[in-house]
């Protein structure tokens, strides 16, 4: 108990996909049936039909010296020389009246080859025609009878059958009668076992013309190459002549009769690769029986090639049928797709041609000796190739709409693109509005602002005169410097100094103190790309309040500017220098309290500008003057360093 | 200081300030009178053509945003009425777009009305005395134009229109000094020119910025390409 209860749940996912198997495998073998009844029928119906008005089948047949009467059809026994072969003797009733057409001998079926002698004298010889020779081919055969052969009345006829084993010797019914009458069933014989069959295998040839080209562009796809292989097999054997006993042919040509065997494999090797599976490391065993064939026909010669395809080559291409026949039935249970279905299909048509010709051989099914499965092989060949030819076209156009849609895609991505670039582009620019903003804010705060507040603060007071000028000019100094750094310098700090030489100069002079303005070098100070306007603000303020600090607490007559650039090996940096001859810090310190706060505070206001755009400030200061030193940075920051 | 500004042939220099802030107008009115102008002052644009009607002074000093109009028409005005007539703007930042507006009207310099008197007068001195003043600003402002232009941008340069094709190597040199800080004497120096011819060139660029007519606008435009006739 506990142990189908240990197992229930784990048997229990299999039963569904066994369902499922049954469920679809099921319809597709009824199917199968249906078609294997459908195929039976249709080699009966299909069964040509012949003029028995001019039957002759009463013979007597002599073979190995013994003459006993026969009915046609007859079998004779399989033989490997043609030294005295069956002779068949008949008679047959010829009318005058009737010899309007002229008169013929028609044989639609016999193997492996006869020799038809009217009154003793011969009409036909099948061994000439190559096509008669092949014992696959259920090649007809007639011929005119001259009328100065033809005697009023009763007339002799024999046949001499050769037979070149394995296969036994076979006579099919004579008929002798006017050409009119035979011509029509030789000529429907004719179309369906030779012509057609010619037609199949040029069609096969361009077929594998075609397979392999498109091998040849696809290697990776071997599917097309192991096709193209087999119809070039099936060609070549076609069209390959059949050797006649006791005529010599190369043992090549005979071998290569005899390949149906690895064609039939390959076929196999096939529908493998054409449903997706890997071709198994054992499968070459499929090709041995082929290649035994092929090897020792080569060094044998005939009839070895012969005997060993009947016995080794026949079953195996029934093997190959059956394994390609189970192949389709797995592929069509997993895939259930249409080409699965197709060649299935169409595999269970000749394998049941198959059946019905082993029967044939075998005596086993009296069917005159008709060799459908060649014939029903051909065609199917033709029809997997024109499928894959079909599929190949498929794949074509749906690349073409594939790149179609690669097309769109990539149209699409790209409008994505751009819209989200503009979207970014549009982030990015309102960013730089906000910060531009802040920078603008605080600049103002830092300087318009504090002078508006302590110029409204003086006139409260009531205080008049020179405290409230000069805090409305830094007022407007300041507007204007932050006007003026807004302006586009291209990385050239020279120009905002230039502006501001204007201004300081403009305020000095009221003061009366000069200002000397040296630019030790031609260009000036090296161009800064990265330069932004706040740079150019707190650099000016720096500057500004060098020169004020000069003006009010060192009591100053001459300020000089001097600009300089240096290279200390890691690329240049500028040195702006302003100095005075005032009285210096230590002394006004000294002397005002006041004064000398306002001035510590100064000096930290500039160190701390100073750090935010990265330059250093050097300020020595004595009794002789003031010098501020300010050493720019060789690249200024992109973000203000004390910021928040 | 000298009291009294007279001209060559002995008279008073003639001013005409338009301006329409009161204590603006008294407080740069006085800083030229005492210097010895003879200044007349309107408030308005209506103003300031009546006062022309009585004849044309020597010097024209107008502010840009009037309550009745635009301190660019007078200056056009001026300028076709009375070529002689020295004009300058007057300007609260001395920003370039009311500087270099008025510049292509014929203005051949700017005054900052928060100047200090002294500065006032002796800009007005060098003026008629044919120095015509330039600000490092406005020198920036015009030779960055000029980068602009040599590069041929697609989009047109923020700022109010300027035609740069006019100016020489050598003008645009002197600019460039100008903007960068340097004195007269030191761009003489560097340029290998006589100090004095500065002013001269200053006053060349001037005229060459100015725009006279409609059709002279135009002419300029298709010598430079940008109209295709």
């Amino acid at each position: 108990m506990s142990e189908i209860a240990a197992k229930a749940p784990t048997k229990a996912p299999t039963r569904p996909r066994r369902r499922l198997i049954a469920s679809r495998l099921v319809p597709y073998l009824l199917l199968q049936a249906l078609i294997v009844i459908v195929t039976i029928l249709g080699i009966r119906l299909l069964q040509p039909s012949d003029p028995d008005d001019y039957a002759v089948d009463d013979f007597s047949a002599r073979e190995d010296g013994l003459t006993r009467p026969v009915t046609l059809p007859h079998f004779t026994s399989s033989r490997y020389s043609l030294a005295d072969p069956p002779i068949y003797a008949g008679t047959f009733t010829f009318r005058s009246g009737d010899a309007a057409s002229g008169w013929s001998v028609f044989l639609p079926r016999f193997s492996n080859a006869v020799e038809v002698a009217v009154n003793g004298v011969v009409v036909l010889d099948s061994r000439r025609d190559t096509n008669a020779n092949r014992p696959d081919r259920n090649t007809p055969q007639i011929a005119a009878i001259p009328a100065s052969l033809l005697r009023e009345g009763g007339n002799e006829i024999t046949v001499r059958l050769f037979v070149w084993g394995p296969l036994k010797g076979f006579l099919d019914t004579v008929y002798v009668g006017p050409d009119a009458a035979l011509r029509p069933a030789y000529e429907t014989r004719t179309l369906l076992f030779v012509t057609l069959p010619v037609v199949f295998s040029a069609w096969q040839a361009i077929l594998a013309v075609i397979l392999a080209i498109m091998w040849l562009m696809r290697r990776h796809e071997p599917v097309y190459g192991v096709l193209a292989t087999a119809m070039v097999l099936g060609v070549v054997q076609a069209f390959a002549p059949p050797p006649v006993p006791p005529a010599t042919v190369s043992h090549l040509a005979a071998v290569l009769l005899a390949s149906a065997p690895i064609e039939s494999a390959l076929i196999v090797v096939f529908g493998v690769l054409f449903f997706g599976w890997r071709w198994p490391r054992y499968g070459t065993l499929l090709f041995v029986p082929g290649v035994l064939v092929f090897v020792v026909g080569l060094i044998g010669g005939p009839p070895l090639p012969r005997i060993l395809f009947l016995v080794l080559g026949i079953p195996t291409v029934g093997l190959c049928l059956f394994l390609m026949a189970c192949v389709t039935a797995t592929a069509v249970v997993r895939r259930q797709d249409a080409a699965s279905f197709t060649i299935g299909c169409a595999v269970t048509i000749v394998l049941v041609c198959w059946v019905q010709d082993m029967l044939t051989v075998l005596d086993i099914v009296s069917n005159d000796r008709i060799f459908v499965s060649r014939l029903s092989y051909s065609a199917m060949l033709v029809a997997i190739g024109a499928g894959l030819t079909w599929r190949f076209a498929r794949a074509l156009n749906q690349v073409d709409s594939f790149a179609g849609q690669l097309v769109t895609r990539v149209r699409e991505a790209e409008e994505r693109l751009k819209a989200s670039f503009a979207r970014e582009e549009e982030r990015a620019r309102a960013a730089a509005l906000a910060n531009e903003r802040t920078r603008l804010m605080r600049d103002l705060h830092d300087g318009l602002g504090g002078q508006l507040v302590s110029i409204v603060a003086l006139s409260e007071r009531g205080s008049t005169g020179a405290s409230i000028t000069d805090a409305a000019r830094a007022a407007l100094k300041d507007l204007r410097l932050v006007i003026d750094s807004m302006d586009d310098i291209g990385g050239d700090l020279m120009l905002a100094l230039g502006s501001w030489r204007e201004r300081a100069t403009a305020q000095l002079r009221p003061h009366d103190i000069t200002l000397d303005w040296r630019v030790a070098t031609p260009q000036g100070l090296p161009l800064h790309p990265e330069l932004r306007p706040w740079h150019v603000v707190q650099i000016v303020r720096i500057l500004d309040e060098a020169v004020t600090n000069a003006v009010k607490h060192a009591q100053a007559r001459r300020i000089a500017v001097t600009i300089d650039t240096f290279d200390a090996g890691q690329g240049p940096y500028g040195v702006i220098s302003v100095t005075d001859d005032g009285g210096g810090f230590a002394l006004a310190g000294n002397g005002e309290a006041a004064g000398a706060g306002q001035t510590a505070r100064g000096l930290r206001n500039m160190k701390s500008r100073a750090a935010r755009c990265g330059a250093v400030l050097d300020l020595t200061s004595d009794s002789s003057g003031t010098r501020v030193r300010l050493k720019l940075p060789q690249r200024f920051p992109d973000s203000d360093m004390a910021a928040g | 200081m000298i009291m009294t500004e007279q001209g060559e042939t002995g008279e008073a220099i003639t001013i005409l300030l338009v301006e329409d802030d009161a204590p603006t107008c008294w407080r740069l009115q006085d800083a030229l009178a005492k210097a010895g102008y003879e200044v007349r002052s309107a408030g308005t644009l209506a103003e300031a053509r009546q006062a022309l009607a009585a004849g044309a002074p020597r010097v024209l000093l107008t502010d840009l945003r009037l309550p009745d109009g635009h301190g660019v028409e007078l200056i056009r005005e001026m300028r076709q009425r009375f070529p002689d007539t020295e004009i300058m703007v007057i300007s609260a930042l001395g920003d370039e777009e009311s500087v270099i507006s008025a510049i292509t009207v014929g203005a051949t310099g700017y005054l900052l009305k928060d100047a200090f008197p002294t500065d006032i007068a002796t800009t007005v001195r060098d003026l008629v005395a044919g120095h015509s003043p330039i600000s490092a600003s406005i020198a920036r402002f015009i030779v960055r134009r000029t980068q602009g232009a040599a590069q041929n941008s697609a989009e047109p340069p923020p700022g109010p229109a300027l035609n740069t094709a006019r100016l020489t190597p050598r003008e645009i040199d002197i600019l460039w000094g100008i903007a960068k800080g340097f004195s007269y004497a030191e761009i003489a120096s560097h340029l290998g020119l006589s100090k004095q011819t500065v002013p001269g060139h200053i006053k060349n660029i001037y005229r060459k910025l100015e725009v006279h007519t409609r059709s002279e606008a135009v002419f300029e435009a298709v010598q430079q390409g940008l109209i295709k006739l």
